[in-house]
């Protein structure tokens, strides 16, 4: 039983992370049909940038409580970079696919060398922070109190962003921008502004995420590719363009992940793979996708 | 007139220097036409980047002490600093290294991916080629039998063996299950099996209850943490060595993997110590500095320079790359002075060659010496950690040393079978 509890919780942590950078991934695909492969770079971005904020407030005295509130918040700050890169999408919303993919591979790659100038070629780590949390213990149960905060954020954004896209008035407006964008313009919708917003909240996700595993793992430059595979692996599953289907989808790659890593540990990356080629073979627009008539 | 002074005074002031610089010999200028140039190999970003740093540290330090005594063989050194990469763009800093540079020696390279593609094409292309930490080898199969330019250093396994002699040494019948988290590559799988081998080859029974497979930059190991704790193992063999090891340490920490008594032996844990913190790092677990580790009681002067030195400039505490480098330098500069010493003039690169064959040089972390068949043995450092230290990190307790002729093969044997054959003391 603790067993299956602590392999359950090291799946769902992980989902957890990857649901954050593949949920921005979906926001901005969905509502601006952008393809963004920097979202790795967002979340390598909001790592570093927590770490060196958790450092601020480490010689600033801060107490040590204190340090997952930074975090969120450096990833919430990195959130103003979203409309400038938004206004350089913007050159490429009315042309061929080809351009978004090698236009958002440009950014990963100018990303890289930014964090490099910043923070230089080492990984960074933040040091026991993770564990000044504590541990939270149910009889012979036990979870690192900050591993089951971060689900626990990341359950309630995913919360958040399912409420606000269904029942509010910009939910809603949001939505129909992404089902017909020259029929919400048409009826006096600032498409343009909604694009700023929604690309700005993607990057938030995005650093936000980052921000929040730092403590537990590390921060190095080759944490975007690493990330933005899984995120892919996620998005195929669940369905491009749906919230619903990131949540899925991070669920089944973090648990089948772990399984695989329990049961048969050569089978770790393998696993994600077979997953991701039978939901192409048989339903190819994702669980939870609109297949492209 | 002014032009002979002039020449007069650089002779005597060199003359000076040369006579200062002790312990290394004197040679006449008519071998001071230019500066001697190495090339230098080395990662300097991504996951292995601390590594390639602290080499060049290592590097930086040689070339110093070798200029400031006058050169080699009266010629001063100049640097020429590549990044290694992958594979082909590596090679392509190699050819650009040896044709356009025209260095006079390459040193360096980390990764045996890089290493294994570049030593035939030094081979190819007769560059004297001198390896930090790359190997040659094809899984434990030396992929280049009788290289003539190519020189590398000790077998990877090397970490591997004296760790698992430690383990066998301190625990034999203290453990019954054992578990492995190891890098999923070569290096990873073959210490893991080279650890089972020799529990064999001492008899001691065992099962193995886990085996963990991460690739490396994995750094979010919960799951895999999860596995092992699930499979509660008496100990956990791990030759992580890059930033996924205190990412892992921490998660293990926190999970609670390291609350029952678990044994802990992680040959190449020196490459991270300054990372692994006490409050994650048990006391009590082998631990690999391999051949350097910085707080050694009785550690050489030269040694005690260079740690402080580091210390000073970096703040920060070096590892045993930083050995690796300057250990490549002494072997080029000992070869370069006996070969021009036998020769009375400027030496060709098969001279120096030839003269590198089995030279013996004092190296920061201890005695070593370039066998004939052009590998490295250096004298390797574990023990057992210790929380009894003045640092925020954990430490050596009790010091094994052991050279690395007890450690790695023959020239010409294969790993397996000398393991099983060798007649190894613990």
């Amino acid at each position: 039983m603790t067993a299956f509890f602590d392999i359950l919780i090291g799946g769902v942590f992980h989902a957890a992370v990857l649901f954050l950078v593949a949920a921005g991934l979906q926001l901005v695909f969905g509502v601006q049909k952008i393809v963004n492969l920097a979202c790795g770079s967002f979340y390598a971005l909001g790592a570093y940038f927590g770490i060196t904020c958790v450092n601020w407030a480490i010689a600033g005295h801060s107490p040590q409580w204190l340090f997952l509130p930074v975090l969120i918040a450096a990833g919430i700050a990195l959130g103003v970079i979203g409309p400038f890169i938004e206004a350089l999408l913007r050159t490429i919303y009315d042309r061929d696919e080809s351009f978004q993919l090698l236009l958002t591979f440009a950014l990963v790659l100018i990303f890289q060398d930014v964090l490099r100038f910043f923070w230089g070629a080492n990984p960074q780590q933040l040091g026991n922070l993770s564990m000044s949390y504590g541990k939270i213990e149910i009889g012979a149960l036990s979870v690192p109190t900050y591993n089951a905060l971060v689900i626990a954020a990341s359950v309630m954004i995913a919360t958040g962003i399912g409420a606000f896209l269904q029942r509010t008035r910009y939910g809603r407006i949001l939505r129909a921008t992404a089902e017909n964008r020259e029929m919400s313009e048409a009826l006096g919708v600032n498409v343009r502004w909604v694009y700023a917003c929604v690309f700005t909240l993607g990057t938030v996700l995005g650093t936000v995420g980052g921000a929040l595993v730092v403590p537990t793992a590390a921060a190095s430059l080759d944490m975007p590719v690493e990330l933005v595979v899984e995120a892919f692996a996620v998005v195929v599953i669940g369905g491009l363009g749906s919230m619903r289907g990131a949540l899925a989808g991070a669920l089944i790659v973090g648990l089948m992940r772990a399984a695989a890593i329990v049961f048969y540990a050569e089978l770790e990356i393998l696993a994600i793979y077979l997953v991701v080629i039978v939901v192409l073979i048989a339903r190819p627009a994702g669980l939870f996708g609109k297949a492209v008539e | 007139m002014d032009s002979t002074r002039r020449t007069l005074l650089k002779t005597i002031g060199g003359a000076g220097t040369a006579l200062a610089a002790q312990p290394y010999l004197t040679f006449p200028a008519i071998a001071q036409n230019r500066p001697l140039r190495i090339g230098i190999i080395a990662p300097k970003s991504g996951i292995v980047g601390t590594i390639g740093e602290c080499g060049l540290r290592g590097t930086q330090f040689a070339v110093d002490r070798i200029n400031a005594a006058g050169g080699i063989a009266g010629r001063k050194v100049e640097l020429i600093v590549e990044e290694e990469t992958n594979p082909k763009d590596s090679l392509e800093r190699l050819r650009k290294l040896v044709l356009q540079d025209k260095v006079d020696c390459v040193q360096g390279v980390v990764s045996s991916g890089v290493s294994l593609a570049m030593g035939p094409v030094a081979e190819e292309m007769k560059a004297l080629l001198i390896f930090w930490d790359g190997t040659t080898q094809d899984g434990v199969k030396e992929t280049m039998a009788n290289p003539r330019y190519v020189f590398r250093s000790t077998d990877n396994e090397c970490e591997a063996v004296m760790a698992s002699l430690l383990a066998i040494k301190y625990w034999k019948g203290k453990f019954a299950t054992i578990a492995g988290i190891n890098p999923d590559y070569s290096y990873g799988r073959n210490n893991f099996a080279a650890f089972q081998a020799l529990l064999k080859k001492f008899n001691v029974e065992f099962k193995v209850v886990a085996d963990q497979w991460p690739k490396v930059g994995t750094l979010d190991l919960t799951s895999h943490v999860a596995a092992l704790k699930a499979a509660k193992p008496d100990l956990v063999f791990s030759s992580l060595l890059f930033a996924d090891l205190p990412v892992f340490m921490k998660t293990a920490h926190g999970a609670g993997l390291m609350d029952g008594g678990t044994k802990f032996a992680f040959p190449a844990a020196g490459f991270q110590h300054t990372l692994l913190k006490k409050e994650f790092t048990p006391e009590g677990m082998v631990f690999g500095h391999n051949t350097l580790y910085f707080d050694l009681a009785n550690a050489t002067p030269l040694q005690k320079q260079f740690v402080q030195e580091y210390e000073t400039k970096y703040k920060d505490y070096p590892h045993w790359e930083a050995d690796r480098a300057y250990f490549a330098m002494q072997v080029y500069r000992a070869g370069v002075e006996a070969a021009y010493k036998a020769k009375n003039a400027w030496p060709s690169t098969e001279d120096v060659i030839n003269a590198m064959e089995g030279v013996k040089v004092e190296s920061l972390g201890g005695p070593g010496q370039m066998r004939k068949d052009h590998i490295a043995e250096q004298t390797f450092y574990q023990g057992l950690t210790t929380h009894k230290n003045r640092y925020d990190f954990a430490t050596l307790g009790q010091v094994d040393t052991m050279y690395s002729d007890q450690l790695q093969k023959p020239a010409g044997a294969d790993f397996w079978k000398w393991i099983e054959t060798a007649q190894i003391k613990l």
